[in-house]
């Protein structure tokens, strides 16, 4: 399931999940439930940059000699 | 030929270098943001986050002539910070031997699951059973060989193929790390999880 998601399947093997999951509502439901969960933790665990950090690595470039 | 007079080849030279030098700097000056957001989930805190931006930023400025224009930038700079992460010393905690249960792939699944008394949970509902605060906290606690893997592919979005490149690991310890850091997680959010 992991490699599916990931997108790293071939044509044939994408095909293949695909069958699987449309006839099996058991791996359907644990397959949107992993889905999910990426996007959900990717959304939590998100943090901006600090504007003042910006700021100070713009400072960090070299002087035109 | 005189010293103190560059020929006009060397001035065009040094004039190419620093427009070269120039489009560097703001393209990997555009890239910060992102480079920031996989660096705060492999630092253990934002003060940890930043200086390791920082000196990411100072080191590429310095070297950037090392960097081969066309190629992947942002892996570029995650590798240079990935490196720097690693030679602070970090890696003196080391990974766990022992390996997660195995039921740790649904463990959190079933224990969300089970929570809600309806036969259908709705997935989305599911996962709001866990406060960002568990998630965070759960993402910081899986051990470190694994959460690079993790946040490379899952918050940074690279490849396996570019994750691999980053830490310089073969891709096959990408997917077993990626795997095992997955099923980490997923327990430790288990652990978290209130059960009412």
């Amino acid at each position: 399931m992991q490699p599916y998601l990931d997108g790293v399947l071939s044509d044939e093997q994408v095909k293949e999940a695909w069958e699987h999951l449309a006839d099996c509502p058991g791996c359907d439901k644990r397959y949107r439930f992993e889905e999910d969960l990426r996007r959900f933790v990717k959304v939590a665990v998100d943090e901006p940059m600090p504007p003042e950090l910006m700021a100070r690595l713009a400072g960090l470039r070299q002087p035109l000699q | 030929m005189s010293e103190s007079a560059p020929t006009a080849a060397e001035t065009r030279r040094i004039a190419e270098e620093a427009r070269d030098r120039v489009r560097f700097e703001e393209e990997a000056l555009e890239l910060s943001d992102q480079v920031f957001r996989v660096a705060r989930r492999l630092a253990s805190s934002r003060e940890e986050a930043e200086d390791l931006v920082q000196d990411t930023y100072a080191r590429a400025f310095r070297s950037w002539q090392q960097y081969t224009p066309g190629t992947n930038l942002r892996a570029w700079l995650l590798r240079i910070l990935t490196n720097l992460n690693i030679d602070r010393g970090r890696r003196q905690q080391r990974s766990p031997d022992t390996q997660p249960l195995e039921e740790g792939d649904y463990f959190l699944y079933n224990k969300l699951e089970s929570t809600i008394a309806d036969e259908n949970p709705d997935e989305e509902r599911v996962l709001e059973r866990l406060s960002q605060n568990a998630v965070v906290d759960a993402l910081s606690e899986v051990p470190h060989d694994f959460r690079d893997v993790l946040v490379l592919v899952d918050i940074g979005e690279f490849s396996y193929a570019e994750a691999a490149q980053i830490l310089d690991i073969p891709i096959g310890t990408v997917m077993s790390r990626l795997h095992r850091g997955r099923r980490a997680l997923k327990q430790n959010l288990a652990e978290k999880t209130v059960v009412s």
